[in-house]
């Protein structure tokens, strides 16, 4: 674990700088996938990056405002410093209004930019497991496994790598949707299946894994709840795909 | 077309009974924090906060363990470090707010008892200022910069750590949600 690289005098926190270059490339990333689906790419990239600059700005915003006592007599606190304070949901919800907003603005569809998004997700969670890997608070249960790794003296399942491979295998499932597509919201739908899988099944080998009062993962149950959703989702697309194509076909 | 409706219904029904056989086989033990009953001593979120015992202004010695059962806020700083005069006053605000429930403590890193005393004094400083002579008690923390906060919960485990200024409202968030925590 590297949490800050040191350069003569300068001290940079890892998991900072793999954030800085996460977002650009994840931002690169959606905007080669908008390419290849023949979206407007400059949009799509736009929406993206204003979700970005929403979900960060959304988040201290909110933060700021649950704890309004703590902020009003030092009114600077708000702008800095700004390494930590953010509320999650206040950046997830304001993340996905300002995409909403923007897409709406510029009529981008709303399947095929889903499509076009979901390789810059899977990265931004691969760019999330680096920088948890190298400075943050995640970690494996004990195991004997032989790729397990060794954390401060004790061999430990490597869960950051397990999610970054099952990341790679969404990207991978990706590509194949995009050789076989026949609907739009098709490969957004089966990389978020197979994300959602993968964290159903890496999430038990966590060892500070945020757990319900009867001890039940909830990154598990919300995992379970996504597949289930999204394959339900993903069988109503295939299966009027299918009578769609039986009736031109007759 | 029905059988491919089927198919699919089929397909989720037995995964959705896999899944919940998985979240049960899972489960780790009611109110568990985590899956862990082994834990080290590390200076990284979720490993317990390594041990030390220093001088404070007064000459007494006080030990991390001393503080077990209750959150610690553990602020690294030093008197020549602008980021960490100007954090002070939150650290002192939470001591007197939350006196009694959580403890703040400030590890001086490497400076004399005169300057510290003095310092701690014309800041109106009433939570204890540890003397970290030979940055020992820094080493263990992995302190490359300061102003470095480390907050440990009423286990001794450490749930987060901040290089850099902590803001009054972080601050108290995270105490509050220790206290929360029980």
């Amino acid at each position: 674990m590297f949490p800050s690289l040191n350069i003569g005098g300068l001290v940079l926190p890892t998991a900072g700088l793999v954030y800085i270059l996460g977002a650009w490339l994840v931002l690169s990333v959606i905007e080669r996938a908008a390419n290849a689906l023949d979206l407007d790419a400059e949009s799509t990239y736009g929406l993206a990056a204003i979700s970005l600059a929403a979900s960060f700005i959304g988040a201290r915003i909110l933060f700021v405002i649950f704890h309004w006592s703590a902020f009003q007599q030092n009114l600077i606190g708000i702008v800095w410093p700004l390494t930590s304070g953010y509320h999650f949901g206040g950046g997830l919800f304001f993340g996905a209004l300002a995409g909403i907003l923007y897409g709406r603005a510029k009529q981008l569809p709303l399947s095929a930019t889903l499509d076009a998004l979901a390789p810059g997700l899977l990265v931004a969670s691969i760019v999330v497991s680096l920088a948890d890997f190298l400075g943050g608070p995640g970690y494996g249960i004990e195991t004997s496994i032989p790729w397990g790794i060794d954390v401060f003296g004790i061999q430990r399942h490597p869960v950051q790598f397990y999610e970054i491979v099952i990341a790679l295998a969404g990207l991978l499932v990706w590509w194949w949707g995009f050789k076989h597509r026949r609907q739009e919201g098709q490969m957004f739908l089966m990389t978020l299946i197979i994300y959602a899988t993968g964290r159903l099944i890496v999430d038990a080998f966590r060892a500070n894994s945020p757990l319900t009062e009867s001890g039940y993962h909830i990154v598990q149950i919300g995992a379970l709840s996504v597949v289930l959703v999204s394959g339900y989702l993903l069988s109503r697309m295939m299966t009027q795909s299918d009578e769609h194509e039986v009736a031109e076909l007759s | 077309m029905q059988k491919s409706r089927l198919g699919w219904a089929l397909a989720l029904v037995a995964f959705g009974l896999l899944g919940l056989v998985w979240i049960a086989f899972s489960k780790q033990p009611a109110n568990s924090l985590s899956a862990d009953s082994n834990l080290t001593e590390a200076a990284i979120a979720g490993y317990l906060a390594p041990q030390f015992t220093l001088k404070n202004t007064f000459g007494q010695e006080v030990s991390l363990a001393d503080y077990r059962g209750r959150p610690v806020v553990l602020n690294f700083w030093a008197s020549w470090c602008p980021p960490c005069r100007a954090e002070i006053p939150h650290f002192q605000d939470a001591s007197t707010k939350y006196n009694g429930q959580a403890v703040v403590l400030g590890v001086d890193q490497g400076e004399p008892l005169s300057v510290v005393g003095d310092f701690g004094a014309a800041f109106g400083v009433t939570y204890p200022l540890l003397l970290d002579s030979d940055n020992s008690v820094s080493r263990d923390y992995g302190v490359v910069a300061l102003p470095k906060t480390v907050f440990i919960d009423s286990d001794g485990v450490i749930r987060e750590l901040f290089t850099g200024i902590v803001n009054r409202a972080v601050l108290q968030d995270r105490i509050e949600k220790l206290l929360s925590e029980g």
